[in-house]
C-alpha cells in the first residue's frame, strides 16, 4: 500500500467515522439518567402542575373571549335587524318623526265669521293640492291635525264632512305639520310656501294659511292604524334580474 | 494497514466529542451517505487486494456515491416514494459482494501462505 493510498484511505475512514458518530448520536438520543430524588421530583411536579393550571386558565379565558365575541356578533345581527325594521317603520310612517320643519295653520277667514256665514268644510281637493305642493318642495313627513299622512292615506268627503283616514277635519284651526330633512330645506320650504298658489286657493274658499317660521324640531306623530296591504304580493326573489 | 483504522477511530471520537446532532428529518440522508461511504471503502479495499486500485476512482466514487445517494433520498422524499430504499438495497448488495470477495481473497491468500510454509518444511 503506497503512502498516497494510505492517506486517502485514512481520510475516507475518518469521514466515515465522523458521519457514523453523528448518525449514531442523532438516532440514539443520549439517555439522561434521572437522578432526582423524591423532593426534587415533587418540586418538578408542582412546577409542571402550575404550568398546566396556567395553561388551562389561558385556554378558558380565550374560550370565554370567543364566546363573548360570538354573542356580540349575534347581538349585532339582531341589532342590525332591529335598526332595519325601525328604518322601514320610519319610512312607512309607523314611527314618530322629529325633525326641522314648519307648521301651517289652516283658519277660516275671520271676516266671513263676522258676517254671520257658516264655515264650509275644507275641501279634500284643497288639502290634496297643499300636500302635493309640500311634497314638491321637499317635505318628508306630513301630519294633518295630528294624523300622520302616509302613502295610503286618503282625504275624502264623507257625508259632507271632510275626513282623513276616517278622522274628521272639521275643527279649526287645522294644524299641518311638515318635517323636512334639514334646516336649509325647511327655510326653502317656508319661502316657497309664502309665495305658493295654495294660499290663494285656500283664500278663495275662505281659508287662510298661516305659516310658522322654520323650527328646528317639529314632531310628527306615528300612523295610528294598521296598514293593510291587499293588492300586494311577495316578489319572486329568485328570478330577479 | 493500521492507519485507516486509526482514521476511523479518530473520526468516531471526533464525531462523539463534538456532540453535533442533525435534525431527525435529515438522518435518512446521513444514514444513506454512511452506507455509500462504507460501500466505497469496501470497494476500495477489494480493489486494493485485487491489485486494480485506482486513486481517482476511489476518491471520486466516494464523494459521487454519497451525493447520488443523498439526492436520491431527497428526490424520494419529494416524490413521496421511498427512493432511498433503492440506494440502501443497491449499496447493501454491493457491500455484501465486496466483503465476500475480500473474504475469499484473504482466505486464498491465507491458504497460499500455509502451502508455502508446508512446502518450505518439506524442503
Amino acid at each position: 500500500m503506497g503512502d498516497k493510498k494510505k492517506i486517502s484511505m485514512t481520510v475516507i475512514t475518518l469521514i466515515i467515522g465522523f458521519m457514523t458518530a453523528i448518525q449514531f448520536q442523532t438516532v440514539n438520543e443520549p439517555i439522561i439518567r434521572d437522578t432526582r430524588d423524591t423532593s426534587q421530583l415533587r418540586e418538578d411536579l408542582v412546577k409542571d402542575k402550575e404550568l398546566y393550571l396556567s395553561l388551562v386558565q389561558e385556554i378558558r379565558s380565550n374560550e370565554e373571549r370567543i364566546e363573548k365575541y360570538e354573542t356580540e356578533r349575534l347581538e349585532s345581527k339582531e341589532q342590525v335587524l332591529k335598526e332595519t325594521l325601525r328604518e322601514f317603520k320610519g319610512e312607512a310612517g309607523l314611527e314618530k318623526y322629529e325633525g326641522p320643519g314648519i307648521v301651517i295653520n289652516i283658519l277660516p277667514v275671520s271676516e266671513e265669521l263676522l258676517l254671520g256665514e257658516t264655515v264650509e268644510p275644507i275641501s279634500p281637493y284643497l288639502l290634496h293640492a297643499l300636500i302635493n305642493e309640500l311634497n314638491r318642495f321637499g317635505a318628508s313627513e306630513i301630519s294633518i291635525a295630528d294624523q300622520r299622512w302616509i302613502n295610503i292615506s286618503v282625504i275624502r268627503d264623507i257625508n259632507g264632512i271632510t275626513k282623513m283616514d276616517g278622522f274628521p277635519l272639521d275643527r279649526f284651526p287645522i294644524e299641518v305639520k311638515v318635517a323636512v330633512d334639514n334646516m336649509d330645506t325647511a327655510e326653502k320650504l317656508y319661502n316657497q310656501m309664502q309665495v305658493s298658489d295654495s294660499a290663494e286657493e285656500f283664500f278663495i274658499q275662505n281659508f287662510r294659511l298661516s305659516f310658522s317660521t322654520p323650527q328646528p324640531i317639529v314632531s310628527i306623530p306615528a300612523y295610528k292604524d294598521t296598514i293593510e296591504i291587499r293588492n300586494m304580493e311577495l316578489a319572486d326573489t329568485e328570478k330577479g334580474g | 494497514m493500521w492507519l485507516p483504522v486509526l482514521g476511523l477511530i479518530i473520526g468516531l471520537l471526533l464525531g462523539f466529542s463534538t456532540d453535533i446532532q442533525i435534525p431527525v428529518e435529515y438522518s435518512n440522508y446521513l444514514s444513506i451517505a454512511v452506507l455509500a461511504a462504507l460501500d466505497t471503502l469496501f470497494g476500495g479495499i477489494r480493489a486494493n487486494l485485487q491489485g486494480i486500485y485506482d486513486e481517482k476512482v476511489f476518491v471520486s466514487g466516494f464523494f459521487f456515491n454519497i451525493i447520488l445517494a443523498a439526492s436520491l433520498a431527497f428526490l424520494g422524499v419529494h416524490l413521496g416514494v421511498d427512493l432511498y430504499l433503492a440506494a440502501v438495497f443497491a449499496f447493501g448488495v454491493r457491500l455484501f459482494q465486496n466483503i465476500a470477495v475480500i473474504r475469499r481473497i484473504l482466505l486464498s491468500k491465507g491458504s497460499s501462505k500455509k502451502q508455502k510454509i508446508y512446502f518450505k518444511k518439506r524442503e
